[in-house]
């Protein structure tokens, strides 16, 4: 187990160091100049700064510096916790907008997860437990349906439909906290994409589970059907479920940048396309990287956790 | 001796057995394509797909307007005989916008999963046959690009690229004086073309490794080995046709995820820019005028959302037919 943990470890990091470099370097040789666009789109009659202070502006920010040594101060920089300011607002310490705007999508994103869980297991037990009559046929065809329409077109079909068709809800729009009604959608929204796969585990398992010998012993010595249900099945499959939750955080991610543009969310998802718009490297920078991080963090906590779960499964053979 | 009559009824019966045989081998393509088209959903979502691919190819000779043609004083309208899906804010028939949007989203959901295919095949052959450090190298390289997530990955591609690709455009515009490098429209498909192709290769490769790895071992590859059969033959004969049916299934859901994703960063503003036709784009201006104009937004998004489900349906309909050993539970 440790040398499986230093060798996960190691390679964490070398591919955290990677895609800071790469990314680095593709906006330093691809983005649009952050200054011109800072100064010359916002306001028309800033149009033709004049180059003296395009120059000082440049100096203040570091960037008339060569690729390395602004990788460098960069990194170093990172290096002690300080992700740089922005460009295009006025200076703010990204790290201050981050912390601003993670706590929303990860309030989005714990919802759903929520969501997911209390309708997804379920749903999943009664498939399985329903396995070649109606429900499961209609379960199946239901997620198999739902999963692969992208989030931006089911948020507009379920506005028009609730909002337009049956005015049971108001417009969703802006940030008022977990608890407004306004969250609703989002979460809805969200949960649709990701829930798919805590379905199919939970109905995976339970179909699996279903002829082992101790549910036929918990049924012979006379255990209630509910009883067997939730006592020797259920324990079982949770361990894969609870794992599949852990991997739909990559839809959670990509998820969050469709739905916070939609309903209009100053979450994560819109710091990174506002980011992306303006040229605003250490932006773009600290999202590429949270959303890396949250990827590679819940990869290796699955990875990491499975085995204590699961004690029949072992890292000693791998690697 | 009376074996003679026997000996004969017994060749008669090999070569009855021998006929009937002949009579019931079919190959896998023919059994595929009897078991594909029972799947009555798959034969519906196939249907779609080349009503899709025709609507792209032919769809400005189809169009009853052009999709650029801004008629101000008949804006917004809703869906009448003139224009059956109504017209935008900007007075353009929103029919003839969706059957561009349509060329759009076939060129570059076709091209960059073709690509990305050949990048994956290229990967993971690679992988699969020499193994050891290339190996790792390689499938750790996938890995790590599959780990920052997908959506954030295109975007990056696509913003960064911009610059350098439009110099380029505009340095052949200023060498060969030829007008199509300075149509913006190219430089968005090949921008876009980039960032799927950048997410979707990695998929593939992870696959064709693991059917070149799991191929190699199975016993029909071995005992050609055992009769000498070369490593050429091995590939041609035994692992390339074996490996068809998964990466047929996967390329297939490969095209209808790369459509999304095209829609998606149109749809955020990243991928094809206005004037051009997006179905991504189109639902994009919508969310400023939907709760006026429901007609704007419902089109662009029932049509991807029908897409993306005709892909769907044909695919598993496809993974059905063709490994029909892996069905599911």
């Amino acid at each position: 187990m440790g040398r499986y943990l230093i060798i996960r470890v190691g390679r964490w990091i070398a591919s955290v160091a990677i895609i800071v470099f790469v990314t680095y370097a593709m906006m330093f040789y691809g983005a649009a100049d952050p200054i011109k666009r800072m100064f010359m789109t916002r306001n028309e009659s800033d149009k033709w700064l004049d180059q003296l202070t395009i120059d000082a502006l440049r100096e203040k920010y570091g960037l008339d510096k060569p690729f390395p040594e602004q990788l460098k101060n960069y990194v170093s920089r990172l290096l002690v916790g300080d992700w740089g300011n922005s460009f295009a607002e006025s200076n703010r310490p990204v790290w201050d907008m981050v912390r601003a705007k993670l706590p929303i999508s990860m309030q989005l994103g714990l919802a759903a997860t929520v969501l997911i869980t209390i309708v997804g297991i379920p749903l999943g037990v009664l498939a399985a437990l329903c396995h070649n009559h109606w429900p499961d046929a209609a379960i199946i065809g239901t997620i198999s349906f739902v999963n692969g329409i992208p989030q931006f077109v089911t948020a507009p079909m379920l506005m028009l439909l609730l909002v337009l068709g049956l005015h049971v809800l108001d417009v969703p729009y802006g940030w008022k906290g977990l608890f407004d009604q306004q969250v609703i959608l989002p979460v809805v929204v969200l949960s649709l994409g990701a829930v798919q796969g805590v379905i199919r585990q939970a109905r995976v398992g339970m179909l699996e589970v279903m002829s082992a010998d101790y549910v036929r012993t918990a049924r012979a010595k006379g255990l209630p059907e509910r009883l067997v249900i939730m006592r020797h099945m259920l324990r079982v499959v949770l361990i894969p479920v609870v794992t599949s939750i852990g991997l739909t955080m990559i839809t959670m991610v990509n998820g969050a940048i469709y739905v916070e543009k939609i309903f209009n969310i100053p979450g994560f998802g819109s710091l990174t396309l506002n980011g992306l718009n303006s040229a605003d490297y250490p932006v773009i920078m600290a999202s590429v990287l949270v959303g890396t991080l949250i990827i590679l963090v819940s990869n290796l906590l699955v990875d990491l956790i499975y085995p204590l779960l699961d004690p029949r499964i072992t890292h000693e053979g791998h690697d | 001796m009376s074996t003679a009559p026997e000996v004969s009824s017994a060749r008669a019966r090999a070569v009855q057995m021998a006929e009937a045989m002949a009579m019931e081998e079919h190959s896998l393509w023919h059994d595929a394509a009897r078991q594909f088209i029972k799947n009555r959903l798959a034969v519906g979502g196939l249907i779609i797909i080349v009503v899709f691919v025709l609507a792209a190819t032919l769809g400005p000779y189809l169009a009853p307007y052009d999709f650029l043609d801004q008629e101000i004083p008949n804006a917004l309208q809703a869906p009448s005989r003139e224009h059956w899906l109504g017209t935008d804010e900007l007075g353009r028939d929103i029919f003839s916008r969706l059957l561009h949007g349509a060329r759009t989203a076939a060129l570059l959901g076709f091209s960059s999963t073709a690509v990305g295919l050949l990048i994956g095949v290229a990967v993971g052959t690679t992988a699969g046959f020499a193994g050891g450090r290339a190996d790792q190298f390689l499938m750790w390289f996938s890995d790590l690009v599959q780990s920052v997530p997908g959506l954030l990955l295109a975007m990056l591609v696509n913003t960064t690229l911009r610059r350098p690709i439009g110099r380029w455009f505009d340095a052949m515009y200023e060498q060969t004086r030829n007008p199509a490098y300075l149509n913006t429209l190219w430089l968005d498909y090949v921008l876009v073309f980039g960032a799927l192709t950048v997410i979707g290769w990695p998929g593939q490769a992870r696959l064709i490794r693991g059917l070149v790895l799991s191929l190699r071992e199975t016993d029909y590859a071995l005992a050609a080995r055992a009769v000498g059969a070369g490593r050429l033959r091995i590939m041609t004969h035994h692992i390339i046709p074996n490996a068809l049916g998964p990466t047929v299934v996967s390329t297939s859901a490969g095209i209808g995820g790369a459509i999304v994703n095209e829609a998606g960063l149109s749809f955020l503003g990243l991928g094809v820019q206005p004037p051009n036709a997006s179905w991504g784009s189109m639902l994009n201006r919508s969310l400023a005028l939907w709760q006026s104009f429901p007609h704007l937004m419902i089109a662009p998004a029932v049509t991807i959302g029908i897409i993306r489900i005709a892909f769907i349906f044909c695919g598993d309909g496809l993974n059905d037919a063709l490994n029909p050993h892996q069905r599911k539970l």
